[in-house]
């Protein structure tokens, strides 16, 4: 294989991924031989990840990588702690990729990172760990399949509820037909954030390569009070960032439901009135085709203090979370049972026709099995638990909702063959982004 | 009338230091006696002499005493309400002092034999009230629930000058601590941190390692110290103006003294750490001279306008505020952590660097200091 050149990803009007024509490691792994591993964003969640894979001993964490120099110290700590080696810390990505000792990237950047970065480390012959939401848009999120594919590479989305025991044993439950047909599924997401500062712009500090951070997107003036998250052109949103998770359980539960046949969406920015453009109330209903067809209801907020995540107390105990109050559940209705299901380990209780508790399992954290996941089918060249085409099926339902508000919350009909919209063309103008030269995702990856 | 007696007491007054940038001041000759009074009971008069030539208003010495009933074992804080005199809270001037401890129920001792005394020291250093330039931003960190509105106009406080230092939280454990709470395995790490557990429950300062920064301690641990002292951590708006420095140096009030840098980067102005070769701080590698964390004060010619040392680089510092984010409410808080560290670029080492830590996290670029807020009786 030859080794990457960092001009080659610069080259040509195809754009960076565009460029490289690299072809898929094959490595055989010795039971002593560490996974080598580099991570590309070191904000809390990064840094989590990184410091949760140096502790193992089967894997080395050889790179810490942030455009924003200030974030290398907490996550060098972080890793020196508990690692014999320490890290080289870069600032550009792919000086990761270009090392052939590397065997993966984990991707913990912000949503608008996650598709040309995950894309260039499957060219670059690198696994991947990518964290929730997969794709900033849905074209992106399946030219990731197509790449995760070509490569022969092994893509893990860091949805990690999937790999929690109890999970499972909740599927099971109602796979076997304990609930009855099940018609209704409601996912919850409701949380409180606070309005953004209008503030101006600001000079990049020191120390941060703010071209490289806006990569892809749009390289808008810096301004720090502005969060991310409450961009589109940087984000899914802040409710489809965390509720990805309890749709990814809801698919799970109802045995991985494919494509809804169509998407309603109401909601807007009622209360945190700040001039974002991005919701902060989310109601959107998706109609699953087949007999018996099933809806899939998301009612998300942002302004709702009194409800709460499973507390930490609960989360990797034997209790289960105040259930009317749990801002992350996932509700069941069959025509037998009914039955709360937490995320985070909150655990699920079934209740029968009667309203009678009849099942209910405790719930730990998946993190640590989903980590074992991805390093075991690293090895094994398996499929992972939450593998790219999984992440990609559930994030379309971020992204349809989104569509849906966009358009004026107009009711969207989606052809599962092209993952375009049949009755809206506006709509199907939201499906993928203008990507920033020369970070553009080629049509064949 | 109940004779004069003399206190079995004292314990230890104060820890001496091997640098006289760290660790307790220095105090001594203290003597304790109990004399009546006409319509209370036994008042106790605590005398001792504090000499650091340092001492002045605007860099006084925080003096605070803690008290044993029974013969040691337990202790507690002597709350600054029951006491008058000259020689406690904020002391301004060296000299001998006197506390008299007045009239409570704490006073009545029915074994003096049994009771013990402690005073120590701390180096502080005087944040006139005042405005200032707050530069921090979401980015870096801040409590959502204050909804962006930044208090830039502080009351008077007082910071402590220097880092907790190892020798200080050595003896707070030793008082404290029977069932290693506020202790963990990592502070033995004597390139980071410095403490030995010895097998009878009582902990040791590695020997070179006293004047070190406090490392390897969670939010907790931290709040637990300076509760233990009378102190509690600064706000991230008190740490940014101790850095800083307000509009005026010497406050609103007078406004003699204009801050000629009042938006300064770094505590010593706006030049980067490491600017010519020279360095102001203790950042990552070892051309400032440290590897790992420095002796406190290593780097007091490029202390902050107030005097106060190294809150550029060396151990980051917890801060008494939140940082909430949409994906962690309901759940006990990140906690932020301002300055640079030993493991820091330079440019980290700035007013506005500021970073997000579960308040459990113990890490070997983290410690802290006290803050006071002026005493309003006073």
């Amino acid at each position: 294989m030859e080794s990457l050149n960092r001009r080659a990803f610069m080259k040509g009007a195809a754009g960076a991924a565009a460029a490289l024509t690299v072809l898929p490691r094959s490595r055989t792994y010795g039971a002593n031989n560490k996974v080598i591993m580099g991570v590309m964003g070191l904000g809390g969640r990064g840094t989590y990840l990184a410091e949760k894979f140096a502790e193992r001993p089967d894997v080395e964490i050889a790179y810490l990588c942030d455009p924003n120099t200030r974030r290398f110290a907490r996550a060098r700590e972080a890793v020196e702690e508990v690692q014999d080696t320490k890290p080289k810390l870069v600032q550009d990505f792919r000086k990761i990729l270009d090392d052939r000792n590397v065997d993966a990237l984990i991707n913990a950047t912000p949503d608008h990172w996650h598709g040309l970065g995950t894309i260039m480390a499957c060219q670059a012959g690198k696994d991947v760990y990518v964290e929730k939401p997969l794709a900033h848009n849905v074209w992106e999120g399946r030219k990731m399949v197509e790449a995760a594919r070509k490569y022969k590479r092994v893509v893990q989305v860091g949805m990690q509820s999937r790999s929690a025991p109890y999970v499972k044993k909740a599927k099971d439950y109602i796979q076997s037909g304990n609930m009855g047909d099940v018609y209704i599924v409601r996912v919850f997401n409701m949380m409180q954030h606070a309005k953004q500062q209008d503030s101006p712009s600001r000079p990049v500090p020191e120390g941060f390569d703010y071209d490289l951070w806006c990569g892809p997107a749009p390289k808008l003036p810096y301004n720090p009070s502005r969060r991310w998250l409450n961009q589109w052109e940087y984000s899914c949103g802040p409710i489809p960032g965390d509720a990805v998770h309890q749709l990814d359980l809801a698919r799970y539960l109802m045995g991985d439901m494919p494509y809804p046949e169509t998407v309603a969406h109401a909601g807007g920015v009622l209360s945190l009135k700040d001039g974002r453009e991005i919701p902060d109330t989310q109601l959107a209903m998706f109609e699953y085709p087949g007999a018996p067809g099933l809806t899939l209801l998301m009612e998300a907020a942002l302004w709702t203090p009194y409800m709460k995540k499973t507390p930490g107390n609960v989360r990797d105990s034997d209790r289960f979370p105040n259930w009317p109050f749990s801002s992350t559940k996932v509700e069941i209705l069959g025509t037998k049972g009914f039955m709360y299901f937490g995320r985070h380990g909150g655990g699920w209780e079934a209740y029968d026709a009667q309203g009678e508790l009849v099942r209910s399992e405790y719930g730990r954290q998946g993190d640590k099995e989903h980590q074992d996941n991805f390093v075991d089918c690293i090895r094994t060249r398996k499929k992972p638990t939450t593998d790219v085409e999984i992440g990609h099926l559930t994030v379309l339902l971020c992204h349809m909702a989104n569509i849906s508000y966009r358009v004026g919350n107009q009711k969207l009909e989606l052809d599962p063959k092209t993952e375009t919209f049949t009755n809206c063309d506006q709509a199907n103008g939201y499906l993928k982004r203008t990507y920033r030269k020369p970070w553009v995702v080629p049509d064949n990856v | 009338m109940m004779s004069r007696r003399i206190l079995f007491s004292v314990g230890i007054a104060a820890l001496c230091c091997c640098c006289s940038y760290a660790g307790w001041l220095d105090i001594s000759n203290v003597n304790i006696r109990q004399e009546p009074t006409e319509l209370a009971g036994p008042k106790t008069i605590i005398e001792y002499d504090i000499d650091e030539p340092s001492i002045s208003p605007d860099a006084p010495a925080y003096v605070f005493v803690r008290y044993s009933r029974d013969a040691g074992k337990t202790w507690r804080l002597l709350p600054t309400d029951s006491l008058r005199g000259n020689g406690f809270d904020l002391v301004e001037k060296p000299g001998h002092k006197q506390i008299i401890w007045w009239g409570t129920a704490q006073t009545s001792f029915n074994d003096l034999d049994q009771v013990k005394v402690r005073l120590r020291a701390i180096a502080m250093a005087r944040i006139p009230a005042g405005e200032f330039v707050m530069k921090s931003l979401p980015g870096a960190g801040r409590d959502e629930s204050k909804e962006m509105e930044f208090d830039t106009d502080l009351p008077l406080f007082y910071m402590a000058k220097y880092e907790t230092t190892i020798v200080m939280y050595v003896d707070y454990l030793n008082e404290v601590s029977d069932d290693e709470a506020g202790w963990n395995r990592r502070m033995s790490n004597n390139d980071r941190c410095g403490i030995i557990r010895d097998s009878d429950n009582t902990y040791q300062v590695q020997p070179g390692r006293g004047n070190y920064p406090i490392t390897y301690v969670s939010w907790y641990d931290a709040t637990n110290f300076l509760q233990w002292c009378g102190l509690r951590l600064p706000t991230e708006a008190e740490w940014e103006k101790a850095l800083r420095g307000g509009i005026y140096l010497d406050g609103d009030g007078s406004q003699k003294k204009p801050n000629p840098l009042p938006e300064r980067r770094y505590p010593w102005g706006n030049e980067s750490p490491d600017a010519e070769g020279v360095f102001r701080c203790n950042f990552d590698g070892e051309e400032d001279g440290f590897a790992y964390t420095a002796p406190v004060g290593s780097f007091r010619a490029f202390s902050s306008p107030y005097g106060i040392c190294d809150l550029a680089g060396n151990v980051a510092e917890w801060t008494l505020d939140w940082y909430s984010t949409s994906y962690h409410v309901g759940l006990d808080g990140f906690r932020l952590v301002r300055g640079g560290s030993w493991m820091a670029v330079p440019a980290a080492c700035d007013a506005i660097t500021g970073a997000t830590q579960f308040p459990l996290k113990e890490s070997s670029i983290m410690g802290f200091r006290g803050v006071k807020q002026a005493n309003q009786s006073r």
